[in-house]
């Protein structure tokens, strides 16, 4: 974006802020920035195509750092890519148009624990993994466990309002959030209200939310914590037909049992995923429910549990094969046991209400299954976060023997990607539940969000008026 | 049949496709967590390895110099649920860079130390093998030269454990330095050396100062160069013999010092091996240490890895967080027995006010005779 004189005047720029040792123009450190853990980049790059480059990387140790860096870069106006984990799946940390990659990972002190009021003050860069295990020496937990969770960033989690495994009973990393720091396009340092709940005017931090660091830069978070619980049981349960073990899960969250887990998996995923992971060869939907806390109370809960799921006519499996999903539930995410390339595959995942959920599963199922026969695509899911309200389906189409050309490869990702998310916006479910929509789902946030979208253009242009932050994301272009 | 080589070549390449886009090591990657740089993670340089091989780019002084910033401590193996030898890929695309005189000066420096004595840090021939026994005790370069007070400690326990010892590889590294830099060649001679000097002895019993040594015999040794480690011959830390002991008794020391004990380097590749030192120096020092945050399965290494010679800055970097985790946690004395761990920390411990000292030499000095 920029080049030669130029390029090295700004360059010195950003160096006088974060020094010497914290800014690189390597081309081996350029080219690693580049990519994140989305599938098109990945493909993109094994296929032998270049990606787009960053002009910088930064790594600012303050927030007054970061501050500055966007002062400069505001000034010029040089796309700004908020970095932190790199492990978003919908391409959001990709530098589209250059510029200055801003990796958060030396903003991660831990500076508060509140073990009155349970909560926990850090820096936007701090990995999870270690977040927790800080936290567990304090009998405490931070209950946010994604997969990502051993490279993942609190600021990532919050701007792309991520879930973990037990946000059925904690909440999405949106709700266990009570205030922030805000670094805005303009250098303005901001704070939102020390607490989320209130009657003190609108709740502006929201916007920030799900941003994907188009609006700013989130510098610091506090968050809420809990006490490690006594116990966590976990069950495991078959079901033979799927809108039965559906059934179940809307009886056991409807009737607030506050289980912490349940993942039901679709008969494909049942005879797949769970047979090469966990080795349990079964047919029908596999489900496993948990529940934590004192132990008479979650032994309560489960015993109602499993007397709703006998009513449905599911089979009890005992406790080992749900403590082995518990102990196993990141081996899905490690090579070579996870979807990995040349593979194509996609998480085309969902939320919607009980009422809307069983239609949605299987209008998806079909549109994938019928469109792309061709392929031998397989269409795999899960129903892994409940609500009050409904539940999200975490679900995914793998195709084995994609084209080996890269363009013609990205194309029929996104047709098939276009043809799941038409499927769920036209039964009642939104183009994302957790992951994020990145560049992936950009060109589908006008249809989501209808004659709103324009009052969101008009916040993102009044936030950031020369479009530096993370440009080319979320639909709103650069 | 495919030669060692081409195996090692072929695993190498489909560990880095593995490595190249998971990020599930990186919380524990102690290069990664000193420098905050994702290049500079398993990630990262999965990605470079891949990428070379996919013709995407071609190795260079910047890349190269890169690829010698890992530490080979095997951490992110360690944590790793299938096992990926990350470590062992990058010593040997290392092995490449050497080939292509791409190796840092600071690497090919110490390698023709290793070459020509055997060690990196004397200009002094390994003393020969005299006598034989049915134990062995394996002293290496470090002990012997960095720190030779721990290894008076360590004779005069095993003296009070009723052991006698033969004494092999005085001076000689285990191979591990010229192995992580990339000197499969020089690596395998000492290897080789250290193995007919142990067999010479007829020992059948070999214990060891560190963890680096125990894990160079048994894993390195066969995985990295071929060499296969003989399976009548035990290899056994000195701690494990000692906390075993039940007929050696020490005087503990006044409890004044809040203690910690540190994981020496390579202690992450030993899974097993956490609890004898803290027993150990529990005997000595009363109560329980007070843990650092990277500690056992999750211990980080000081700098006397590789990096000491090629890439020093992140040497040190890794030994200041070791001692800056002790800081944090209210340690004023740490404790640990590894020559090479031990020199390190001394080196900058005054820097953050904490005391170090041996574990072997704490023992000894308490030992009720």
């Amino acid at each position: 974006m920029t080049a030669g004189l130029q390029s090295e005047m700004i360059r010195s720029e950003l160096e006088d802020v974060v020094g010497e040792h914290f800014i690189s123009t390597r081309d081996t450190d350029r080219a690693i920035y580049a990519t994140d853990w989305s599938w098109m980049a990945q493909m993109w790059l094994d296929r032998g195509e270049k990606l787009t480059l960053p002009d910088y990387i930064v790594h600012p140790g303050t927030v007054e750092e970061v501050s500055a860096l966007l002062q400069i870069a505001n000034s010029y106006r040089i796309p700004v890519i908020p970095f932190g984990g790199g492990s978003g799946t919908q391409g959001s940390a990709l530098p589209l148009h250059g510029g200055i990659m801003l990796d958060t990972k030396r903003l991660d002190k831990i500076l508060d624990i509140d073990e009155k009021s349970l909560k926990v003050t850090t820096q936007a860069g701090i990995i999870n993994t270690q977040l927790e295990w800080a936290l567990n020496e304090h009998g405490l937990t931070y209950p946010h466990y994604p997969a990502s969770s051993n490279c993942a960033t609190m600021a990532g989690f919050l701007a792309a309002r991520g879930t973990g495994t037990i946000s059925t009973k904690y909440g999405k990393a949106e709700d266990m959030v009570l205030s922030m720091q805000i670094v805005l396009p303009n250098g303005d340092i901001i704070r939102t209200p020390a607490v989320p709940n209130h009657s003190s005017g609108p709740d502006f931090g929201r916007i920030f939310l799900g941003a994907e660091g188009t609006m700013g830069v989130i510098t610091e978070a506090t968050m809420q914590i809990d006490y490690l619980p006594d116990v966590r049981l976990f069950r495991a349960l078959l079901f033979d037909d799927l809108s039965k073990a559906l059934e179940a899960g809307r009886r056991m969250m409807t009737r607030r049992l506050d289980p912490l887990v349940i993942r039901l998996y679709d008969e494909q995923s049942t005879r797949t995923r769970v047979r090469e992971i966990l080795g349990y060869e079964m047919e029908g939907a596999y489900m496993v429910i948990g529940f934590d806390g004192y132990e008479d109370i979650a032994t309560l809960q489960e015993q109602k549990a499993l007397e709703i799921c006998a009513d449905l006519g599911a089979k009890d499996l005992g406790r080992e094969p749900g403590e082995a999903w518990w102990e196993h539930r990141y081996d899905f995410y490690y090579p070579p046991k996870n979807l990995k390339l040349p593979w194509m595959y996609g998480t085309t995942e969902t939320v919607t209400t009980f009422d809307k959920i069983e239609t949605l599963y299987h209008a998806k199922k079909a549109a994938v299954e019928d469109n792309y026969g061709d392929w031998d695509v397989s269409y795999i899911g899960h129903f892994s976060h409940w609500y009050h309200w409904g539940v999200s389906l975490y679900d995914r189409f793998v195709i084995k023997d994609p084209p080996e050309d890269a363009q013609e490869c990205i194309r029929l990702h996104n047709r098939i990607w276009s043809t799941a998310v038409k499927a769920s916006l036209a039964n009642g479910g939104m183009i994302n539940d957790h992951h994020g929509v990145g560049i992936k789902l950009g060109r589908f946030t006008r249809e989501q969000y209808g004659s709103a979208w324009p009052l969101l253009q008009d916040l993102k242009r009044t936030i950031d008026p020369k479009g530096i932050m993370n440009p080319g994301k979320l639909g709103f272009g650069y | 049949m495919d030669t060692i080589a081409e195996l090692t070549l072929a695993n190498a390449n489909a560990t880095a496709d593995n490595c190249r886009y998971c990020l599930m090591c990186r919380h524990v990657c102690p290069v990664g967590h000193v420098t905050k740089v994702e290049t500079l993670t398993p990630h990262g340089w999965g990605l470079i390895i891949a990428s070379e091989r996919r013709g995407m780019l071609e190795w260079n002084e910047e890349n190269a110099e890169i690829m010698y910033q890992c530490a080979d401590c095997g951490t992110c193996r360690a944590n790793c649920v299938t096992d990926q030898p990350f470590p062992d890929t990058v010593a040997r695309v290392r092995e490449e860079l050497v080939g292509l005189g791409l190796a840092p000066k600071g690497a090919q420096d110490a390698a023709d130390r290793l070459r020509k004595w055997g060690n990196p840090y004397e200009e002094k021939a390994p003393e020969a093998v005299s006598g034989t026994g049915d134990v062995a005790l394996f002293v290496g370069d470090e002990a012997a030269y960095v720190r030779p007070v721990g290894l008076a400690a360590a004779k005069t326990l095993l003296e009070a454990a009723g052991i006698n010892v033969v004494t092999v590889g005085v001076g000689r590294s285990n191979g591990y330095i010229a192995s992580s830099l990339g000197y499969r060649e020089v690596a395998e001679e000492i290897a080789r050396a250290n193995l007919a000097d142990i067999l010479a002895t007829g020992a059948k019993r070999v214990i060891v100062l560190s963890p680096g040594d125990q894990y160079a015999f048994t894993t390195l040794y066969p995985d990295r160069l071929g060499v296969e480690w003989p399976s009548d011959v035990e290899v056994v830390e000195l701690v494990s013999v000692l906390a075993a002991d039940d007929s050696l008794s020490f005087s503990q020391g006044d409890a004044d010092s809040t203690y910690t004990y540190v994981d020496p380097t390579h202690a992450v590749r030993l899974p097993d091996r956490h609890d004898a030192p803290r027993a150990l120096a529990s005997r000595v020092l009363g109560g329980e240490a007070k843990e650092l945050f990277w500690r056992k399965e999750r211990a980080h290494p000081v700098g006397n890895s590789a990096l000491q010679f090629s890439q020093p800055e992140i040497a040190d970097k890794l030994t200041w967080a070791r001692l800056e985790d002790a800081k944090n946690v209210g340690a004023d004395l740490i404790v640990t027995e590894d020559a090479g761990t031990l020199a390190q920390l001394d080196t900058h411990a005054s820097r953050f006010g904490v005391e170090v000292r041996g574990l072997y030499e704490l023992l000894a000095a308490s030992l009720d005779r």
